[in-house]
């Protein structure tokens, strides 16, 4: 086993969590469930008036909140939306948020918005461009940032180093913490024939702040990050690595898709605990395998539509009498 | 540029999105002009940019972003709008909105924008003129973008509201000559067609059951939200006139004057006049339209 730095940046691990979704509300409203924290989109509430908001200001008050965006678009070539960011720290303020969290991507340039988490070349330009603005947001945030490591579907010939190298780097120069999604890790070594354990070994273990855990989909030329359904088992020894490498972070389930009922979301997450001591025996205490497979998606892909897409953001439907 | 040359992040990047958001595909999408300008690629070059994989080639790989950005987009609008959605088809729907999408992408960090000017797009290009009902299309898109502002923006939720005990209290000459504060998410609309109705039945009916389309007709709504739900009330139109005069800032002397003008309301003798007017306010007052009430003396 790895030595454990101090870790986390001295951020507390706050257990085991759900990324909430509306569609959850009343049943946490209403049985108060134990669950040790939650994850929210933050653009589902910094502008809302309305439920959503009033049912995070209550949730903030019993549980811890970790805000989690996806429009930062950190790594664009467009400048900052400071509108946005302003927006992030009154709520970050207002629900006490331990840190806010947002993805290593761009979403877009040219002031257009494209809803998707963008792949970066991995370059010395890339890695420049991001700390100095990870330095600003920062500044602007006054809270602790931590950065995820996105699901990816390409890579560009002009990198010039791996993923990991730029993330580490990243991390040490602006001086962030790092949210390992560890599903993401998968997808993305699947999708770039890469292996993912080197990867998580790679990074500074001591500035991971917090773990995701997510579904995938299975499009056997490719892995998609639909976040759909349980969490397959060699992700689950993935974690068990990063576990063991970090000494244990916050730990988030993420399900956007077809989305269970709460406690089979719960008892999603709670299954990190069975990856947590010693080692298991080989194939105990596992899950069946449970990788959607799709038939080859390569088909699929030059004609228009596939049947998954990956949800960064989510519609919060209105309550109409 | 030619591939051979490094280009920058920023040449990148607007590439990759002129690629991947084009609505012909990967292949039109780098041959046309908006990429080739930034980096020059003959067919079959994309490989000079984004990496194959062991089981992809670069163009499949870059489609995974193309189909997941409008399958993506295309999905948002038509949560946005469901009872449009259904009352035109998936299909019919997702044409109107792969159109929309290409005419005004979105420009802000948020989806909760991304249907902003889908009304005013349908009133543009006046879809389906042969089906003789753009009008319809307009009037339900407008209510449902209404009814989905109204849900999640500023409410008085756990503020005191006017109530009809506050103006029962009042000298009738004082009322008159008062302005009545409305709460800050009431939104009046005049309708072509009674959408609203419709989307009462289409989210009243059962599964597989279709709702016909309305005939033209004049509907006049009022749309609130209180206690977090959103609430919907047919208007005559006196009592339409009447709330938009109030709404603009009209005395309720004013709003009852404006009411008048559009209606036979001042045919009635004053003790029905009253009567109709009374029945209105304690109705209103007790779903709470008004905030407050200003009068000459002081605000109530």
């Amino acid at each position: 086993m790895t030595a454990v730095t101090a870790g986390r940046l001295g951020h507390p691990n706050l257990g085991l969590g759900v990324g909430l979704r509306s569609v959850h509300f009343d049943h946490i409203l209403r049985t108060q469930p134990d669950v040790d924290w939650f994850e929210i989109i933050s653009e589902n509430y910094v502008d809302s008036g309305g439920r959503p908001r009033y049912v995070l200001q209550q949730l903030a008050e019993r549980y811890p909140i970790v805000m989690h965006g996806v429009s930062l678009s950190i790594g664009s070539t467009d400048p900052l939306d400071f509108e946005y960011l302003k927006k992030l720290k009154v709520l970050a303020r207002e629900v006490n948020a331990r840190w806010i969290s947002d993805h290593l991507c761009w979403t877009g340039v040219l002031g257009r918005n494209t809803h998707d988490l963008l792949p970066v070349p991995f370059t010395e330009q890339t890695l420049r461009h991001v700390v100095e603005r990870l330095r600003i947001v920062q500044d602007v945030l006054e809270r602790p940032f931590v950065l995820e490591n996105p699901s990816s579907y390409v890579t560009f010939t002009r990198s010039t180093m791996e993923e990991h190298e730029l993330i580490s780097r990243m991390a040490e120069d602006a001086d962030c913490g790092l949210l390992l999604d560890v599903n993401n890790v998968y997808v993305s070594s699947f999708n770039h024939d890469l292996d993912p354990e080197a990867f998580i070994r790679a990074l500074p273990h001591e500035r991971i702040v917090q773990f995701h855990l997510a579904g995938h989909t299975n499009y056997v030329t490719h892995l998609i990050d639909t976040h759909d359904g349980h969490v397959i088992d060699p992700v689950w020894d993935l974690y068990r690595l990063a576990h063991e490498l970090t000494g244990g972070v916050s730990t988030l389930l993420e399900w956007d898709a077809r989305i269970p009922p709460f406690p089979v979301l719960h008892d999603e997450v709670l299954k990190a605990k069975r990856f947590m001591g010693e080692r298991l025996a080989p194939g105990s205490e596992k899950d069946d395998k449970d990788d959607r497979d799709s038939k080859d998606g390569r088909e699929d892909l030059l004609s228009a539509g596939g049947s998954l897409v990956p949800h960064p953001l989510h519609h919060i439907p209105p309550e109409v009498e | 540029m030619k591939p051979h040359a490094t280009p920058s992040l920023d040449a990148v990047q607007q590439w990759f999105q002129a690629v991947v958001t084009h609505p012909g595909g990967v292949a039109e999408g780098a041959a046309d002009e908006a990429a080739q300008r930034l980096i020059r690629l003959d067919r079959g070059e994309l490989e000079t940019i984004v990496r194959r994989s062991r089981r992809l080639t670069a163009e499949e790989r870059l489609s995974i972003y193309a189909n997941a950005y409008w399958a993506r987009l295309l999905e948002c609008i038509g949560d946005c709008f469901p009872v449009l959605r259904t009352a035109l088809g998936e299909d019919v729907f997702d044409g109107f909105a792969f159109e929309y999408l290409q005419r005004y992408p979105s420009r802000s960090y948020t989806l909760d924008r991304l249907g902003e000017r889908f009304p005013q797009f349908l009133d543009e290009t006046r879809p389906s003129p042969e089906l003789g009902w753009p009008d319809f299309l307009i009037d339900l898109a407008r209510l449902e973008w209404t009814v989905a502002k109204v849900f999640d923006g500023p409410g008085v939720e756990g503020r005191k509201l006017l109530t009809h005990d506050d103006l029962q209290g009042l000298p009738p000459e004082r009322f008159a000559g008062s302005r009545l504060a409305p709460v800050v998410c009431l939104r009046l609309l005049a309708f072509r067609y009674p959408v609203n109705a419709y989307y009462t039945a289409v989210r009243h009916a059962a599964e597989g059951e279709e709702v016909p389309i309305p005939a033209p007709a004049e509907e006049l709504v009022a749309i609130l939200r209180r206690d977090f739900v959103v609430r919907r009330y047919t208007l005559s139109r006196p009592q339409h006139a009447l709330l938009e005069s109030v709404v603009a800032g009209a005395s309720v002397a004013e709003a009852i004057a404006a009411a008048a003008a559009v209606s036979d309301l001042d045919a009635l003798s004053d003790d029905a006049l009253a009567a109709a007017l009374q029945a209105w306010f304690r109705f209103w007052t007790a779903e709470g339209f008004f905030q407050s009430l200003e009068s000459r003396r002081r605000p109530i």
